[in-house]
């Protein structure tokens, strides 16, 4: 007779943290109140390029309440330092409050606090800062003049980097090819924008010179690391919580001046001080995303085989370097992943961001490869339609299909399912193309059908960030896992959830390798003080890593128990199984004993112990990426409807063929595809941050800076193929990203099937559609 | 300062209160209710949605001065700290939510629409649905699993679950 043991892993498990997040009775960044608490409120640039000629506080003393002010001659030499070691990347880092200079509308200028927000709010505004304007760099041509003065002294130009990277030869390429396809395409500036603004709340006690401080944050450990070096405080004396996080998407995974800022100043005052970032604080100033262009220029066989690719990539970075994936991190990214998932082995990519005067640019959801594959999927297309081809049948023929495969940069990617998910998606559409094909012939609505075939390198390891030379330096996820007395388990995790699940997914891998319930889990992460130090959640490792560390940890653990069992039960410990919270001898099961004996014994009853054997249950793992990532796979696909008359689209349906590796819970792994996916649509739609000539913000508010709601979304179909990777421990490549990848592409791809027309830039919004469809209309 | 009485989840209370304190405020402030959020502070969001004398409303864009007298209700009253309503548990096993911060402005503007089909005798299409929930955004889950969690709910109501 054999155990029966549950598989968790795989399993629809619905979320524990739920319970919490319905009731209300979640602890967001907002709630924390501390008595004696200040509220903080920023005077911030209102011009986008200025010598800061006074910053007159006198206003302040005649208040009837008290207020405490600080500006950037109280913070000098404290900074936000954001560098990439390469020789090429010109050096720039963001005083914590402006010193002399401000270089973005919303860069804070001066903070003022008092005993209650709405006073610091009336507060700051009696602060009058004289500015002497300068003229701005607004766009990437200026930024590329070298004409024009650079925003930060002892700067050669405005260009902050620029560098190559290449592979195979790509003259032979173009002597070679019969189709030489140039084309230009460009992303427009958007961001993560969580439901939920970011804050920060501090608090030190000088007694013990324990300094703590809650933020809303992806990476707890490293705005740890940040503020012991920016305020030279050891570590071990710093304890920083990320408490119920309203949303992440990459916005909240950077470390910010505030943060420091904040810290600061509860040391400095005294007192506990809070600063909840309001709407349009957020929208201008913390942090925003993409706005890139490419020029790429395509070598393709009389046959249509791609031989290879040329690239030019232009990001506007706005004026400062973000920490830790700096302002190289974005144009770096397009390069490295531009080749795709297709088989050519010729590649040159030139890329470089320039510094204007924005909000500056920093990670979202995907990281440049929405830009990058929106560019790519583009260029695909329109290599197939000046060949006469199939989009499916060229990117068929073009399609890596043997594994593992050295792309053209010296990539190695595992294997996935690249091929057959195109194969699958051709399948899914095939009414879809035949409807869209015939309504060429209608003068008043038009069908398109459009595809992003895509690949995104996940889980990188250490190695990928020592490549590039990048401050977040490390990539692995740790894991503590420990049994209490009466059998239950304990996870510490360096990750931080923000929505993504993983107080239950771990919980599901946990049991799976312990043989408990899921229910008999608890899993602890975002506070510095329980949890070992890891990066965060960001760059989809959560699952593939984090899950990975749970597993082995658990594994030790379990080998532990093992090993306690057979004693009791007078076996060998490879005879024992774990399950349904008993240690079985297999083929036995009547010889068995529960688990949370053995964890009385390990921790009470230690006489019941072999002999020198250690009392305790606990156990801990490091798990570190592969060196070059494992690569999930996904294609999407859109149908859209165009009304020609009026230009509007409706967005009819959207499908998701994917590919992320073993899946821990299909509930969530659905959720995570669908959530990005809208995010995507939102890029490709609606979703625009807008500056005026002198730089001026014009996208402010909820009512200007549109994201998708539920009217205009269509249910998203999701169809899966699981690939393990041989990469990971579970087998499980990265998801949270891939969903908001393959949007843009999809759509603009539809939108120029429908339309006969090449598409250049996102977003398409009604306007852009009316544009396009112009021909359409005729000269009436 | 404004003296007003609010009666909240049931509980009546005096207050003094500025006429410019937002009525989010004073929910999670003086009546310690979190699951009260602020999204965008100019009524564009919905997740600051309460019920203000049963008919939902933005409480970002309602001075609490305004509320003299009223009957407020918060998620916190509607399926106690387990969440147990059938849109709580429907928002849960259809994975309505994933960071959780626009969950109660859903689900206090959908509570009253789901009863409404249910009284009305008949299950809403998706676009429908779609429509009850267009003022509010939810930045995680793409609405899909919410529009699920509707339709759940609603059958569940029509089957005499809720």
């Amino acid at each position: 007779m054999k155990a029966d043991r549950p598989k968790h892993i795989g399993a629809r498990v619905q979320r524990f943290e739920d319970t919490r997040l319905l009731s209300g009775s979640a602890r967001y960044i907002d709630d924390i109140r501390l008595p004696d608490m200040l509220h903080l409120s920023f005077v911030r640039a209102d011009t986008a390029h200025a010598n800061i000629v006074e910053i007159d506080t006198s206003a302040l003393a005649d208040l009837e309440y008290a207020t405490w002010v600080f500006t950037g001659k109280d913070t000098a030499g404290l900074s936000m330092k954001a560098h990439q070691d390469y020789p090429e990347m010109q050096y720039s880092e963001q005083p914590l409050l402006a010193e002399g200079k401000v270089r973005f509308v919303g860069e804070p200028v001066a903070v003022v606090l008092a005993e209650d927000a709405y006073r610091a709010e009336d507060a700051a505004e009696l602060v009058f800062v004289d500015y002497e304007t300068l003229p701005v760099i607004g766009t990437m041509a200026q930024a590329r003049d070298s004409s024009l003065p650079s925003l930060f002294d002892g700067w050669a130009s405005n260009v902050i980097v620029q560098r190559q990277m290449k592979g195979g030869d790509l003259e032979a390429a173009k002597a070679a090819a019969a189709h030489v396809i140039k084309r230009t395409y460009s992303t427009q500036r958007q961001a993560g924008v969580p439901m939920e603004c970011r804050g920060v709340v501090a608090s030190y006690d000088h007694a013990d010179r324990v300094l703590t401080v809650w933020s809303s944050t992806q990476m707890p450990h490293l705005v740890r690391t940040y503020i012991s070096e920016e305020l030279d405080l050891p570590e071990s004396r710093i304890r920083v919580v990320a408490p119920d996080v309203g949303g992440g998407f990459g916005v909240k995974g950077q470390v910010f001046g505030d943060e420091v800022l904040v810290a600061w100043l509860a040391m400095k005052t005294g007192r506990p001080v809070k600063w909840i970032e309001d709407r349009r604080e957020h929208l201008i100033a913390s942090i925003h995303a993409r706005d890139h262009q490419h020029t790429l220029e395509a070598y393709v066989s009389a046959d249509g085989r791609l031989l290879g690719l040329k690239a030019d990539i232009t990001v506007d970075n706005g004026a400062y370097s973000t920490f830790p994936f700096t302002s190289a991190g974005e144009p770096g990214m397009v390069g490295k992943v531009l080749p795709g998932p297709y088989d050519f082995q010729a590649y040159e990519a030139t890329f470089r961001a320039v510094a204007t005067n924005k909000c500056a640019i920093g990670t979202y959801r995907g990281v440049a490869r929405p830009s990058a594959v929106f560019s790519q999927e583009r260029l695909m297309d329109d290599i197939a339609k000046e060949l006469g081809m199939d989009p499916f049948d060229f990117r068929l023929k073009n399609i890596i299909r043997q594994f593992p495969y050295k792309n053209v940069l010296g990539f190695s990617y595992d294997e996935g399912s690249y091929a057959q998910s195109l194969e699958q998606m051709q399948a899914l559409l095939a009414e879809d193309v035949t409807e869209a094909a015939a309504s060429r012939s209608s003068s008043t609505k038009r069908v398109g059908v459009g595809i992003a075939c895509f690949i995104e390198q996940t889980a990188h390891g250490t190695p990928d960030f020592t490549r590039r030379r990048v401050p977040i330096e490390t990539g692995y996820i740790a894991a503590r896992v420990e049994m209490s007395p009466d059998g239950e388990v304990t996870i510490d995790l360096g990750l931080q959830n923000h929505g993504q699940g993983l107080e239950t997914t771990m919980a599901q891998v946990a049991a799976d390798a312990l043989g408990v319930n899921p229910e008999n889990v608890y899993v602890r992460h975002g506070d510095t003080l329980t949890t070992p130090y890891s990066v965060g959640t960001w760059g989809s490792r959560g699952g593939a890593l984090g899950g990975g560390a749970v597993h082995l940890a658990s594994l030790k653990l379990a080998a532990k128990l093992k090993t306690i069992a057979a004693h009791l039960l007078q076996a060998k410990p490879d005879e024992i199984e774990l399950a349904n919270g008993n240690a079985y001898v297999r083929d036995a099961v009547q010889r068995f004993i529960p688990i949370r004996k053995l964890a009385r014994a390990a921790l009470r009853n230690v006489d019941q112990l072999p002999e020198g054997m250690q009392p305790g249950l606990e156990a801990e793992q490091r798990q570190d990426g592969p060196k070059d990532g494992t690569y999930s796979n996904a294609v999407h696909a859109a149908v859209v409807e165009i009304d020609i008359p009026t230009g509007k689209m409706k967005l009819r349906r959207f499908v998701v063929v994917e590919d992320c590796g073993t899946i821990l819970n299909p509930l969530v792994v659905d959720g995570q595809v669908r959530g990005g996916v809208v995010q995507g649509i939102g890029s490709a739609m609606f979703e625009h941050f807008i500056y005026d000539a002198e730089c001026q913000p014009l996208t402010t508010s909820f009512a200007d800076y549109l994201m998708p709601l539920a009217p205009e979304i269509p249910n998203i179909e999701v169809h899966h193929i699981e690939t393990p990777t041989p990469l990971t421990p579970l087998g499980a490549k990265g998801l949270g990203e891939g969903g908001a990848i393959g949007p843009a592409a999809a759509i603009a791809n539809a939108v120029a099937n429908a339309l006969d027309v090449g598409v250049s830039c996102t977003p398409l919004n009604t306007n852009a559609i009316w544009k396009l469809s112009q021909h359409l209309r005729g000269a009436a | 300062m404004i003296d007003i009485t609010l009666e909240v989840n049931g509980k009546t209370k005096t207050l003094s209160v500025e006429p410019r304190h937002l009525l989010a405020d004073v929910l999670r402030q003086e009546f310690g209710l979190s699951g009260v959020h602020i999204g965008c502070a100019h009524g564009a969001c919905g997740c600051c949605t309460v019920h203000l004398d049963e008919t939902p409303r933005l409480s970002c864009l309602t001075f609490a001065a305004q509320c003299d007298g009223s009957e407020i209700r918060t998620v916190e009253s509607i399926g106690g700290p387990t969440a147990e309503h059938a849109l709580q548990q429907a928002f849960r096993s259809e994975h309505g939510l994933q960071c959780g911060y626009c969950t109660p402005g859903f689900i206090m503007t959908l509570m009253p629409f789901i009863e409404e089909m249910v009284e009305q005798k008949r299950l809403p299409d998706d676009d429908e649905i779609r429509e009850a929930m267009s003022g509010n955004i939810c930045r995680c889950t793409g609405y899909h699993g919410i529009v699920a969690a509707v339709r759940k709910a609603v059958n569940l109501g029509l089957g005499g679950g809720i």
